[in-house]
């Protein structure tokens, strides 16, 4: 583990038993996170980029399980922490991120309340003090007239502010990794822009690493130092956010980065990708985009090892090997 | 001098010809009621407050703009399962209230549309040649055979097997059950479809598949679209004209290129700042709004953008702006560029 690596993944599995068969919604991914970095996790629906999320916070749902590989946090592995050890860690050092404010807020509560007694954790002070530093956190995200919301409940509160307060909150806790699992999704451009402002703006006050995780490789550009491409459960790319954009070593991310529009130039016909995101229980023997891949050759019909392109950028493609 | 878009006649007079589809300064407003047992009206929520745009033939019109402003208001009144409060829609020149049961039928069968989600949009009980079939038999009287017929060329004409006939919407992807709904759309020949965020709801890996199939479509069969989308880089790929809507009104139009890198209204520029960049060295000028968009069933004084606006003025929340010609084929609604007018409603 590298000196200010504050999570390192290896070979993480997670397996889900289900009636028909075993489905390996995570098979065999690493990566490592240093404090105050941010790493997009890019994928298609049902690659595996949710389940990854959770078996790092150590929720992974029935009937999934986490069947091998070691999840290394401060230099501990997470898999031999008890239940009651991971509920405190989720408290306070790793994070989720929600999308829907409300379903963290607490709506019998006002929002000074929540968050003096979040405070409270991490702070032995007087209560007016922990006030005067919830009122700062709501300044740190940019909430006008904070002291005044103090006394507001949730429901007194737009969606944006709402958001903006589960953001001070966070804050509160002081994390060391936020986990934010497609935040953005179902929101308006400008929203969105908002509410990743506001992930930057807790980034900067705790120095908290981020795991981004969403489809949309416009969110990796705007946010990532670092990506990870996943499909079909596996990571198939992996590298500094620049480099990957301009040096896609695998035929999945150059194709994908090819079929985006872009707003900035233009194009008479876009490069599509041919067929269907591959479903997990029919997946192809060896490398699993090789039925979409327009350079697939015999040895694609083996998995391929992960070459490294350049330093700190792999790819498991055998054409760069 | 300045001339209001009313004034001329649109893109028509430009390069021409006649809009296939004209909206003229359409309203829909719903009232609001309060209570069950005695319901009171009170308020009016004007979902589309004033808008005239014209769609060319074998051309797409893009409506871009947040949740809430009125794009699908739009385009249910463009299908007739909704009627304006106030204005006109004509199409081929003859005016929608004025049709007879003949032009009626013709319009409805030359409307279609696609809607985001293939999931909900299909009907799970039927056959896709059920499906696809379903609008013809509704337009036309046809043998079995001649409907057989029609569905396998759909079919291939969308990138499907004949063999796909007999099967059932579960049994596809998202991707392909949006095929099975645009050849159900092209069954009846129709000359205008109406594509609302035809491709936010499918996996990224084969959102250019649809949207090229689509831009195909267009050229052999001449079709015109009428684009409902939140994605601006896709609004590019795929318009000739782009109308910016804010609170039930046409804030901006141009042609995309020239939208897109002469962006004048405030509300255009915002929008083009917050979408995302396609590489991490291309960051764009962070234009953050204050808020959220206001509720149209108060929207604010004078122009409705004002409260989040970064450069507003004195004037923004008296006088409503008037969306004003501001280069040939560019229009906008702000007063940073018609200072001369003065128009107080
Ligand atoms: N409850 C479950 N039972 C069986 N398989 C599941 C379950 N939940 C998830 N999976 C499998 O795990 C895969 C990865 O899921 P997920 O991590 O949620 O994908 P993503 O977040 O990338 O969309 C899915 O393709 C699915 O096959
Ligand atoms: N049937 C209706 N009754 C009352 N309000 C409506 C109705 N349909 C739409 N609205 C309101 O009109 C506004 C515009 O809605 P809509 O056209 O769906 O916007 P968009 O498609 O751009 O998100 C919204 O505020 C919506 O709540
Ligand atoms: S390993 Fe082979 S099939 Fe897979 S991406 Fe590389 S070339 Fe294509
Ligand atoms: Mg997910
Ligand atoms: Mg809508």
């Amino acid at each position: 583990m590298t000196e200010d690596a504050i999570l390192r993944v290896q070979d993480l599995q997670t397996h889900f038993f289900t009636r028909t068969g075993v489905v390996k919604a995570v098979d065999g991914i690493s990566f490592e996170l240093k404090r105050g970095e941010t790493l997009g996790i890019v994928g298609e629906s049902g690659s595996g980029k949710s389940m990854t999320a959770w078996s790092i916070l150590g929720m992974v749902p029935h009937p999934g399980r986490i069947v091998g590989g070691s999840i290394n946090y401060l230099g501990e592995n997470l898999l031999e922490k008890s239940r009651g050890e991971m509920r405190d860690i989720r408290g306070s050092g790793i994070c989720m991120v929600m999308q829907d404010p409300l379903t963290s807020l607490n709506p019998v509560f006002t929002v000074g309340d929540q968050l003096v007694e979040t405070l409270r954790v991490e702070y032995n002070e007087p209560r007016r003090s922990l006030r005067d530093r919830a009122i700062r956190l709501l300044e740190n995200v940019r909430i006008p007239a904070a002291e005044d919301r103090l006394t507001n409940f949730p429901h007194q509160m737009s969606g944006g502010m709402r958001q903006r307060v589960v953001g001070a909150i966070s804050i509160a806790r002081a994390p060391n990794l936020l986990i934010a699992d497609e935040p953005t999704t179902s929101l308006d451009a400008t929203i969105q822009l908002q509410y990743l402002r506001l992930l930057k703006d807790i980034q900067e006050q705790t120095g908290a690493a981020i795991i981004f995780i969403t489809h949309d490789f416009g969110i990796v550009a705007r946010m990532c130092d670092r990506v990870a491409v996943m499909y079909a459960g596996r990571i198939v790319e992996q590298s500094d956010v620049e480099d990957m954009f301009d040096r896609p070593a695998h035929p999945y991310t150059e194709a994908l980065l090819e079929s985006v529009p872009d707003l900035d130039t233009d194009v008479d016909m876009l490069p599509s990708i041919v067929g269907q995101p591959p479903s997990l229980d029919a997946l192809p023997e060896g490398c699993s985009f090789a039925p979409r891949c327009p350079h697939a050759w015999d040895r694609c019909q083996v998995y391929p090892l992960e070459f490294t392109v350049a330093p700190g950028h792999v790819s498991r493609c055998w054409r760069v090997e | 001098m300045v001339t209001t878009v009313a004034e001329t006649a649109g893109t028509a007079a430009v390069n021409g010809e006649h809009p296939l589809v004209r909206l003229e300064s359409i309203r829909r407003h719903f009232p609001v009621f309060r209570g069950n047992l005695l319901r009171r009206r009170t308020g009016t929520v004007k979902a589309v407050d004033g808008i005239s745009i014209s769609i060319m033939p074998g051309e797409t019109y893009s409506l871009v703009g947040e949740s809430g402003c009125g794009k699908t208001t739009t385009s249910r009144l463009l299908l007739m399962a909704d009627q304006p409060t106030e204005g006109n829609i004509y199409f081929d020149d003859r005016p929608m209230n004025q049709f007879s049961g003949a032009e009626r039928r013709n319009f409805k069968a030359s409307v279609q549309a696609v809607f985001q989600d293939p999931w909900s949009s299909l009907n799970p009980r039927m056959r896709v040649d059920q499906i696809v079939s379903e609008p013809l038999i509704t337009h036309q009287r046809l043998s079995r055979s001649a409907v057989r017929a029609q569905v396998q060329e759909l079919l291939q004409v969308v990138g499907l097997h004949p063999f796909h006939a007999e099967r059932y919407p579960h049994e596809f992807s998202g991707g392909q059950r949006q095929r099975i709904a645009i050849a159900r759309a092209l069954s009846t020949r129709p000359k205008l479809i109406v594509l609302d965020e035809p491709v936010s709801a499918l996996d990224v890996s084969i959102r250019a598949q649809i949207l090229n199939l689509l831009k195909e479509l267009q050229s052999t069969y001449e079709l015109s679209y009428l684009l409902i989308a939140h994605n601006l880089a896709t609004v590019r790929y795929m318009s000739h004209m782009v109308g910016v809507m804010y609170l039930g009104k046409i804030v901006e139009e141009a042609p995309p290129i020239e939208l897109f890198t002469n962006a004048q209204h405030p509300y255009t520029r915002a929008l083009i700042s917050a979408s995302l960049p396609a590489h991490p060295r291309r960051q764009r000028e962070e234009i953050v709004l204050a808020g959220e968009v206001p509720s149209p069933l108060n929207p604010p004084t004078g122009c409705t953008f004002h409260p989040r606006c970064p450069f507003v003025m004195e004037r923004c929340s008296l006088d409503i702006p008037v969306l004003t010609e501001y280069t040939p084929g560019h229009s906008t609604a702000c007063h940073l560029y018609n200072e001369g007018d003065a128009n107080t409603c």
